[in-house]
């Protein structure tokens, strides 16, 4: 019987570790190699090299910058929003189903597609912003070619994308919340944001830790986005890891250095999520001893 | 109030890429007030090759990407639930963990795996990783639904006799229904939308799915001043996707925070 | 009953039955037979092994040890569809997804029975169960008494060698219960195969059973009819399990004295003690009205409240409570064994 379980799972679980598993332990050999134009793309190992390349490589540097201020900007940009969006949809308002529905639109987009469309938008000077700039009068906002504001735009149309996925998810959460919870509050007395601050948010917990991490994780990886906005540009400013990596492989053909690259992103990510997944943990548990 | 910002935010660009679409390229540019136009459809519909070949290869990769994940998911997903919470639990850790996982990292590994495997150019075979990256979510929306099932159900199908492949055809199955559906259109929106795999998996034009070749259309310089033509583009590649939750909103939600939840 | 095993005993026969799961034990070498026709109940609190001895029956768990026989054939280790037994489960476990009729009729079709077998098999058993009216329904448009009928029809027409019952009342209200009980006996015993009943209402036991088998922690404390058990119980447990109000324990230190609330009798505070008998003195603390009768609880210092019943209710304030000494059940008040020559003499 046991065994005609495991059988069943199978297919899938192989599937997933050629998936999963399997490109992050060649990774791991690859990164100890140099495979590259200059080596006729066969790999010859050179130790830790490549490792040494990536501490001394500034660019790599500033990509983790750039992709960990685009991460925190757009994720809690998206979990504020998100959650503010949620406690909209969640009132018994006329319409809720259809405005739920529409507010989902712009996560079932393709990145590529709305990626393009907000390319156009972004338009200096014929997008709708600049022209509604212009209209009053003052000067067209450079968003694609000034480093110091491109990279907003770039958080801007993350947000407008997968705030709407937040939200949902929150709502779920909200609407798990039994109602009597409130009922018995307003009883005691306690206002609108009391009541937010000491039953919606500590019950809402979990979804939120769900949201930030799940999001979190996506952000860390964002590459179809800045590709097509930007291309990493103006003069790299938006550049992220993956983008780099890819660089790396399909630009310059050095599959030894990009899976360096790749590799320390998933360290990165790895660091980040388990740090706010601790932080959360020990945070929770303090507010408990507290209560 | 709120609502109505909330509507303008969601709609709001969507409906100028819409617009966008059908000025000609003189209005878009300021050069002339007026003008509306389908010319920029009609270069995209006739261009080489034509831009509904790009919805068809992602259609197609789409629908099997779809048939072969759920096809690997029931069983697994079924399995997960009956063997037990210890292995159980540990195993679907490591499928949440794996849903969370940008995909974008695996790239180059996936791409040399295509190249050891002679998958690349091959619009079918791209459904391999696809279903591969979409297992974990599929997995766990079919594993809490397997487990919203009493399994008196199931042992009553026993004791009258059934096979495990009649338990799952006649008893099981049927009542899965409502989450099979939301794991397919789920992975169906994955297939339709995923980027860096096929840019790397697919060079021939013809081949392309809807994301790399709207990279490529952004890349180009074919247009003289595309932006009427990227709407158009954007507008095309968007609209079976509105049809599709527009259509299907309430199981594409219910997957959407079930899979979320119960990871 | 012989406690010995016929030589071709054809009902069910459970052998030194037993289940352990890590370092838990369901079910302790449990031994018992279920003649033919007979409807055996097996009664305890939740957590006693009854559901997991039923299961074990059914095939849906494997046995640790021991052996299970029906109809003289070996059964331990057969699949469940094997056994030829039939079950109705709690839950009634009807397909949510299919009508009454394709409820009754997908194992027959699985199993490829002909089409004309399968329709004329259907319709007896809608008309025996008056399902007739109610064959295209869906099991959530049915009521819970229609539910249960559906259940008992698909557990009879698989025309069972054995027919297993998982409180199959519990979803009932208290009313529907009490009418369909004598219905439900007589359906059962109608099928002439051995029939196990899992309950933890006493009432059920007692009203549906020929036999009543008390289980707690897995293992068997007694095997008999409801008077038996009532009467004659092997320890405090069973005493303390069977009858409403339950039975009174009066404190003696080693020993606890068992005496059923309708043998407790009331007199004035003082009276003297003819021979035979034995009185403590009380307070009436209150009284519950049942109609035809009442129970007093009574006050006795260095008991717990005691519970008499009587056709006439006691005036306030001091009495004596008093039982003739041969209706006292006497038991070992630490392992609560019952201890031998106590309750022999028992009105009827």
């Amino acid at each position: 019987m046991r065994w005609r379980l495991w059988l069943l799972m199978a297919p899938a679980l192989a599937l997933l570790l050629a998936v999963f598993a399997v490109p992050l332990l060649h990774y791991l050999w690859l990164s100890t190699q140099a495979q590259s134009v200059l080596t006729g793309l066969l790999p010859e190992p050179i130790g830790a090299q490549q490792w040494l390349r990536l501490w001394n490589d500034s660019r790599f540097w500033q990509d983790t910058w750039q992709t960990l201020r685009f991460s925190a900007a757009s994720v809690s940009l998206e979990m504020l929003l998100g959650l503010a969006i949620a406690l909209l949809l969640d009132q018994p308002l006329r319409g809720r189903g259809v405005l739920r529905t529409i507010s989902l639109l712009p996560w079932a987009l393709p990145t590529t597609v709305m990626a393009l469309g907000w390319r156009w938008i972004f338009n200096d000077p014929y997008g709708p912003i600049n022209r509604l700039v212009a209209g009053l009068g003052l000067p067209a906002i450079p968003f694609l070619s000034n480093p110091a504001i491109t990279w907003m735009a770039a958080v801007g149309a993350d947000t407008w994308k997968t705030t709407p996925f937040v939200a949902l998810l929150l709502l779920a959460g909200l609407q798990a919340i039994p109602a009597d919870l409130y009922e018995a509050a307003a009883l005691e007395g306690a206002t609108p944001w009391q009541s937010l601050r000491r039953i919606t948010l500590p019950l809402l917990t979990p979804y939120l830790l769900i949201a930030l991490l799940f999001r979190l994780a996506q952000a860390l990886g964002v590459f179809d986005l800045i590709q097509v906005l930007t291309g990493g540009g103006p003069a790299g400013s938006t550049e992220s890891l993956a983008l780099y990596a890819y660089l790396n492989a399909m630009r310059f053909l050095d599959f030894g250095y990009s899976a360096t690259l790749l590799l320390g992103s998933f360290a990165i990510l790895l660091v980040l999520c388990g740090a706010a997944a601790l932080l959360w943990r020990g945070n929770s548990r303090l507010q408990g001893a507290l209560r | 109030m709120a609502r109505l910002l909330l509507l303008l935010w969601s709609l709001g660009p969507m409906l100028w890429q819409l617009v966008s679409s059908l000025r000609t390229s003189d209005a878009l540019s300021g050069l002339a007030s007026g003008g509306w136009t389908l010319e920029h459809y009609r270069q995209l519909l006739q261009g080489d090759p034509p831009f509904l070949t790009y919805l068809l290869n992602s259609a197609v990769v789409g629908v099997c990407s779809t048939a072969l994940t759920l096809a690997l998911a029931v069983p697994c997903a079924y399995a997960l639930t009956r063997i037990g919470r210890r292995q159980a639990r540990s195993l679907t850790l490591l499928v949440a963990a794996a849903a969370a996982f940008p995909a974008v990292l695996l790239f180059l590994a996936l791409l040399e795996l295509a190249r050891d495997w002679h998958l690349a150019n091959q619009l079918l075979a791209l459904s391999l990783p696809y279903a591969g990256l979409c297992l974990p979510l599929a997995i766990l929306l079919l594993q809490a639904a397997f487990a919203d099932i009493p399994i008196e159900l199931e042992e009553a199908a026993l004791i009258e006799g059934m096979g495990l492949w009649q338990r799952l055809r006649w008893v099981l199955l049927p009542l899965l229904a409502p989450a099979m559906a939301s794991s397919a259109l789920l992975v169906f929106l994955f297939s339709w939308n995923e980027y860096p795999i096929a840019l790397t998996w697919l060079s021939r034009t013809e081949l392309l799915t809807l994301a790399p070749a709207m990279a490529r259309i952004a890349g180009s310089s074919v247009y003289t001043i595309p932006y009427g033509a990227f709407a158009a583009a954007t507008v095309l590649g968007s609209a079976p996707l509105i049809a599709l939750m527009l259509l299907f909103q309430r199981q594409i939600i219910s997957g959407l925070t079930q899979g979320a939840i119960k990871g | 009953m012989s406690s010995s095993t016929p030589a071709g005993f054809m009902g069910l026969e459970l052998c030194a039955l037993s289940r352990q799961v890590g370092s838990h034990t369901l079910v302790d070498q449990l031994s018992l037979q279920v003649a033919p026709g007979e409807i055996l109940a097996l009664l305890g609190p939740s957590g006693c092994g009854k559901s997991s001895t039923l299961r074990l029956i059914a095939g849906l768990d494997r046995a640790s040890s021991g052996e299970i026989r029906l109809g003289g054939r070996v059964i331990t280790a057969l699949a469940p569809a094997e056994r030829q037994v039939a079950m109705v489960f709690q839950s009634y476990a009807l397909f949510p997804h299919l009508s009454v009729e394709r409820n009754l009729s997908l194992g027959m079709e699985l199993r490829g029975l002909a089409k004309a077998e399968i329709q004329h098999q259907l319709e007896q058993v809608l008309a025996l169960m008056q399902l007739e009216g109610l064959r295209q329904r869906k099991p959530a448009e049915l009521s819970g008494g229609q539910r249960q009928r559906v259940a008992l029809a698909r557990a009879l027409i698989r025309r069972p060698a054995l027919f297993l019952l998982d409180e199959p009342m519990s979803n009932l209200d208290a009313q529907l219960r009490d009418n369909l009980r004598a219905e439900l006996r007589t359906l059962l015993r109608s099928t002439g195969v051995p029939v196990v009943y899992v309950t933890h209402d006493q009432h059920e036991a007692m009203g549906l059973a020929d036999r009543i088998a008390v289980l707690r922690e897995g293992r068997l404390q007694q095997l008999g009819t409801a008077e038996t058990l009532y009467r004659d119980p092997t320890n405090r447990f069973v005493a303390r399990f069977l009858g409403s109000p339950s039975i009174n324990l009066i404190e003696r230190g080693e020993e606890q004295l068992g005496l059923r609330p309708e043998l407790l009798e009331l007199a004035e505070a003082g009276s003297p003690v003819p021979q035979g008998w034995e009185a403590l003195e009380g307070e009436l603390s209150h009284r519950e009205w049942l109609g035809d009768r009442v129970i007093s609880h009574v006050h006795c210092p260095g008991q717990a409240s005691l519970k008499v019943l009587s056709r006439e209710a006691p005036a306030d304030g001091a009495l004596q409570l008093r039982w003739r000494q041969a209706h006292a059940l006497r038991f070992e008040a630490r392992s609560g064994k019952r201890l031998p020559g106590s309750g022999a003499a028992h009105p009827s």
